[in-house]
């Protein structure tokens, strides 16, 4: 909401610096959004009228004018470009001297004429857009005038932001108001209105409930023509175009008193009368900006004779608009039920003047004194004269109700921590406008009819404490009565973000949707949790993986030259209800992971993942091992490495072969059997498809089984007992076919040494022709140790012939 | 022997060990004249044949011969480690001022970094940690927070649905986990509610579909605005530093009232700068919720990280901290 300065000042009596008037408001909830001052720098603009007109000698396009000169006689002449005014019309001359914005005038000669300075459209004086012609005044003003002292062009228009619950505040009276009651000044009285006639207007029948007063005036005698000077540069000022004597009196009373009005060509109100209903759905409307609409159930519409003929609250009509020929006005302000206009307004998309300010709610009251401002404005813009008059009021809904609000001062004063008692918060309140009584500690309040926001205690509350300010409102620590701190889940959430970080991977955050092109990561499903609105084409769905984001941002720092790069997210992946995923992770963890609405109805999957994505060079660009490059088995690396740190596990593996993946270098991680992460190299073809350099590595872990036992309570650990005798190591070489994995032949020798076993470790692995076709030879150390004694060669031999016999039952044999 | 034969042979030795120039020249004269051949040795082998009285004499000269021999070969032996040792550290010389092998663990991101920094402030008041879906019935994120079904905001131009029939919506703010803790515990509730927020918002340099918050909540019996006011503060200087000063605005959330707008002071024009909404949580919320609102009473605010992170670190482009740029990772 814009409002220029001298408009504000006509109706409440402030003496503040501009400066400290911005604050005032801005600290009182009427942010301001800025302050701009349209026409500033004009001087020496006179008005001058057009004496005689004659095509430029030497250039279509232009004309040589003759206007009258300062004090409205002698005789300059001026080259023009534009062609929208004859001669008698009254125009605006920056002489030679004068200044308008960003420029001071000369006599200049164009193509072979002297120009003396220039005639002026709207927009080079800062009044309005319009730069297609002149600014013709009409005759309201006096010849030889200065421009700024005829109007208060270049002063302060201070921007608000309106709040949704004040929709009072849409209007230079309703600022005016509240200003009034900040500062605890005077409200100055209504500017004039016209007489009520007390003919009876044209016959209206209300017939729904989403109208409160309907008031319609019959004006007869107008003249439709431009409007005056004053009005025309209020309205630029508020950044709404001019129109004609008529549509701008509207629009101007709509900005001063907050109501919206429409004027209907009396003549072309087919029958002669109206009736407000509701739209049954599927009449046709042809509204003012020439669009064909077709209204649905709800809607509230006005219609003449013929049918509908404007869409109330929202838009008027087309058949029915005020024309240049218009000689009858009729006249309507009404008050409309805010839901209703939202829901047309939104539907349709059409977002007006009216529509914002009746959605926010207008004054219920105000209707009768608009139509009468109106009346009396349009007396002089355009002769009208009032001569009828209708007033209906609707049965209203419950959206009329203004109860009495009943509050006790004593809690308003606690909850605010204020020292104020019941009389102080009245005085307040009544500032407000408000009727209020004060009952020992009670407060009983009628709030003004504008302020449709006051209907509770709390509102009651805010308002005393607006008024009183903000700034009143002490710092104070409140005693918490509870114990906060982060769960357990949440600090093993933070340790193994950490141990990510401590593998090398960089931290991202990637926008979590995705588009056609995904990378399957663990648990690969074409599941998707679609969105119904999405914001484009590649953001259709929400990620199931995180893959996909991974890849994408090793893509764009790839296409700028990196080397090397590994990052890792941490976030939420998602997958509908019924997807394979869930039955997985409910297998290991319960339900208690899954998330519900109200009534128990499930949401879609959203567990926890962390995902690991990297390529090329381990050092990054310009260091000097370039040599040495990301692995899976960093990948594999950190994932041990979380499992250990949750206490979870160990993490399985197992060969797998799936798209995206390279068919060698790919596991699973399996937990109890069940599949909660993958690790892996990408296939070259998927490398290829995502614009990186092969090898590209991947892995991807769902972290809520990690933290789930965390939220259940994890034992804590205990202190390994540290046993002083010496070690034995016992070195072992395996031979055994080449499918059967390192972590076959680990666990077999693992439960073959038996307690004795304190650490293993995988250090060779050979192939040769001494071995049989197919066959490899793996090399375990063995570190063996008893707490209670010294071992012997004979625990050593004893260990060995158990391993002996236990590889040879899957298939291997012990070199020797 | 006697005295002055003994001094020669101890000039000798010394004379022989000074002119050993490498370890290999000094062993060759300890040995011939502290070894078991040497003069010396060979005169201790006839003290046997010595009458006591010349034995405890040349003994006695023998024993300082020694003495004095072994202790020049010790200094020149140690003096010739010195000089071996300066030479093998100078053929060792490297030049560390370059860049090296470098142990370069990973950087958690800005946003990561900022929301831990503003949980841990509101933690160290008391606060615990509240976690909810990002998937969301619009119930929760909207009804129950007194955001009726026909406002503005549940329009498919401000919120992302997944289903519009059921109402299933990506949630427009943590709030909806405020409403599930208020469902599940009575007060006192003291949470903040950190996680990711998404709006129907394209992609530019102050906007981002997605976006991260960390909102507060506290409910118990006697909270005052006072107490909003306080914990705003103490938040504010923890995050901006010690000397910062809050302001407090009316404004209008239609789960908070009275609501706030809080602005921190600031280097900026006006000296202020907008970094958070917050107010008391509406009475009508709190029924919703099960919670007495007679009895009880409470504050609520919700922060931007990313709004945090862009002012104290300078990022001037929202996009920044979602595109993953390396040299951006890096930088913090």
């Amino acid at each position: 909401m814009r409002i220029p300065l001298s408009w504000l000042t006509s109706m409440v009596d402030v003496d503040l610096p501009l400066e400290q008037l911005v604050e005032r408001l801005s600290a009182s909830g009427l942010e301001v959004e800025g302050v701009t001052r349209p026409g500033a720098g004009v001087e020496g603009v006179h008005t001058a009228r057009v004496l005689h007109h004659e095509p430029h000698p030497d250039a279509d396009s232009l004309r040589l004018v003759d206007v009258t000169g300062p004090g409205g006689s002698g005789e300059v002449r001026v080259v023009c470009g534009a062609s929208n005014f004859d001669v008698g019309d009254v125009v605006l001359h920056a002489a030679v001297g004068a200044r308008i914005p960003g420029m001071t005038l000369e006599a200049r000669t164009i193509r072979g004429q002297v120009s003396n300075g220039m005639l002026a459209s709207a927009r080079e004086l800062g009044l309005g857009d319009d730069h297609a012609g002149l600014l013709v005044l009409g005759d309201d003003v006096p010849l030889g005038a200065a421009l700024d002292e005829l109007v208060p062009v270049g002063e302060p228009v201070i921007e608000i932001s309106v709040q949704p619950d004040r929709g009072d505040h849409l209007s230079i009276r309703g600022v005016a108001r509240d200003l009034a009651a900040l500062l605890a000044t005077e409200l100055l009285p209504l500017p004039e209105l016209a007489a009520p006639p007390s003919e009876p207007g044209i016959p209206v029948v209300l017939t729904t409930d989403g109208v409160g007063a309907f008031v319609a005036w019959t004006l007869e005698d107008a003249v439709v023509r431009r409007s005056p000077l004053w009005l025309r540069t209020r309205l630029a000022q508020c950044g709404i175009r001019s129109i004609d004597g008529v549509v701008d009196v509207t629009n101007y009373v709509m900005l001063e008193l907050g109501q919206p009005l429409h004027a209907f060509d009396l003549d072309r109100v087919a029958g002669g009368r109206l009736e407000v209903r509701s739209a049954s759905g599927g009449e046709r409307l042809r509204t003012l900006d020439g669009t064909d609409r077709t209204l649905e159930t709800g809607d509230l519409v006005i219609d003449d004779a013929e049918g509908a003929a404007s869409l109330a609250g929202v838009m008027g009509g087309e058949r029915t608009e005020v024309h240049a020929g218009t000689r009858r006005i009729l006249l309507e302000g009404a008050v409309w039920d805010p839901a209703a206009i939202r829901r047309t307004s939104r539907r349709l998309g059409l977002v007006s003047e009216a529509s914002t300010r009746f959605e926010r709610r207008v004054d219920p009251e105000g209707a009768a004194i608009a139509v009468a401002r109106a009346a009396h404005l349009m007396a002089a813009t355009a002769g009208a004269r009032a001569s009828a008059a209708t007033t209906e009021v609707g049965s209203g809904g419950g959206w009329l109700a203004r109860p009495q609000v009943e509050a006790s001062a004593g809690r308003i004063a606690e909850l605010l921590a204020l020292d104020l008692d019941a009389q102080a918060q009245a005085t307040l309140l009544r500032r407000a406008g408000c009727d209020v009584d004060v009952d020992g500690d009670g407060l009983r309040v009628r709030p003004p009819s504008w302020r449709g926001d006051l209907s509770r205690p709390a509102d009651l509350a805010e308002e005393v404490v607006r008024l009183h300010g903000y700034h009143h409102v002490p710092a104070v620590l409140p005693p918490l009565v509870v114990r906060g701190g982060l769960s357990p889940a949440q600090r093993l959430e933070r340790a193994l973000r950490e141990a990510v970080l401590a593998g090398g991977f960089d931290e991202v955050v990637t926008r979590p949707f995705v588009g056609d092109q995904v990378a399957a990561g663990v648990h690969p499903s074409p599941g998707r949790v679609r969105l119904a609105n999405p914001l484009a084409q590649d953001a259709a769905a929400m990620r199931p993986g995180l893959l996909t984001g991974l890849l994408s941002t090793l893509r764009r720092n790839r296409g700028q030259g990196r080397a090397g790069m590994a990052v890792a997210e941490l976030g939420r992946v998602h997958r509908p209800v019924d997807d394979a995923l869930g039955v997985a992770l409910d297998g290991l963890l319960g339900t208690g992971w899954r998330w519900h609405g109200p009534d128990g109805q499930e949401l879609p999957l959203q567990p926890r993942a962390l995902g690991l994505a990297a390529y090329g060079a381990r050092g990054g660009d310009g260091w000097l091992d370039e040599s040495s490059g990301w692995d899976v088995e960093d990948v594999l690396a950190v994932v041990d490495e979380l499992a250990r740190r949750a206490g979870v596990g160990p993490l399985t593996r197992r060969a797998v072969e799936r798209d995206l993946w390279h068919p060698g270098r790919t596991v699973v991680l399996e937990l109890d059997g069940v599949e909660v992460g993958i690790a892996g190299q990408l296939h070259p073809h998927a490398s290829d498809a995502w614009d990186l350099p092969d090898p590209v590595v991947a892995g991807e872990l769902l972290l809520e089984v990690l933290l789930q036992p965390a939220r259940e309570g994890r034992p804590l650990v205990k202190a390994p007992r540290l046993v002083r005798h010496p070690a034995v190591v016992v070195d072992v070489a395996i031979v055994g076919p080449e499918d059967l994995p390192v972590a076959t032949l680990a666990d077999v020798v693992r439960a073959a040494a038996g307690p004795l076993l304190d650490d293993l470790r995988w250090f060779d692995e050979f192939r040769g022709s001494q071995l049989p076709e197919g066959h490899r030879s793996v090399g375990f150390r063995l570190r063996l140790q008893d707490p209670e004694r010294q071992l012997s060669d004979e625990d050593a031999e004893r260990v060995l012939r158990a391993v002996t016999e236990g590889v040879a039952a899957v298939g291997a044999s012990l070199r020797t | 022997m006697d005295a002055s034969q003994a001094d020669a042979l101890r000039d000798a030795a010394v004379a022989a060990f000074a002119a050993a120039a490498d370890a290999a020249a000094l062993e060759q004269a300890r040995v011939e004249h502290l070894g078991r051949r040497s003069p010396l040795a060979e005169a201790q082998k006839q003290l046997g044949g010595l009458s006591d009285d010349e034995r405890r004499s040349v003994g006695a000269i023998l024993n300082a011969l020694k003495a004095d021999m072994t202790a020049a070969h010790s200094a020149r032996h140690a003096a010739l480690e010195a000089v071996e040792l300066t030479a093998r550290l100078e053929t060792e010389r490297r030049d560390l001022t370059g860049p090296a092998r470098r142990i370069r663990p990973g950087r958690p991101h800005l946003l990561t970094q900022v929301e831990a920094e503003i949980v841990d402030v509101f933690v160290g008041m008391g606060f615990s940690v509240a976690e909810g879906p990002e998937v969301e019935s619009g119930r929760f994120n909207f009804d129950l927070l007194n955001i009726p079904p026909d406002h503005p905001a549940r329009g498919t131009m401000d919120t992302i649905y997944v289903d519009e029939d059921a109402d299933v919506v990506l949630r427009t703010h943590t709030s909806p986990v405020q409403v599930r803790t208020m469902l599940t515990q009575q007060p006192p509730i003291a949470v903040v509610c950190p996680g990711r927020v998404y709006r129907a918002d394209a992609v530019d340099a102050t906007h981002s579909p997605v976006f991260t918050q960390v909102e507060g909540l506290l409910v118990a019996e006697g909270v005052t605005m006072a107490h909003l006011r306080g914990t705003l503060l103490a938040f504010a200087r923890a995050l901006f530093g010690a000397d910062r000063e809050v302001r407090l605005r009316p404004s209008f959330f239609p789960f908070t009232e009275p609501s706030a707008e809080v602005d921190v002071s600031f280097e900026s024009a006006s000296g202020w700068l907008e970094i958070l909404g917050s107010g008391m949580v509406d009475p009508a919320v709190l029924e919703m919720c099960g919670i007495d609102p007679d009895r009880y009473t409470g504050f609520a605010f919700g922060i931007g990280v990313e709004r945090v992170a862009m002012l104290r670190h300078g990022v001037a482009d929202i996009r920044d901290l979602y595109d993953a740029d390396a040299r951006f990772l890096a930088a913090f």
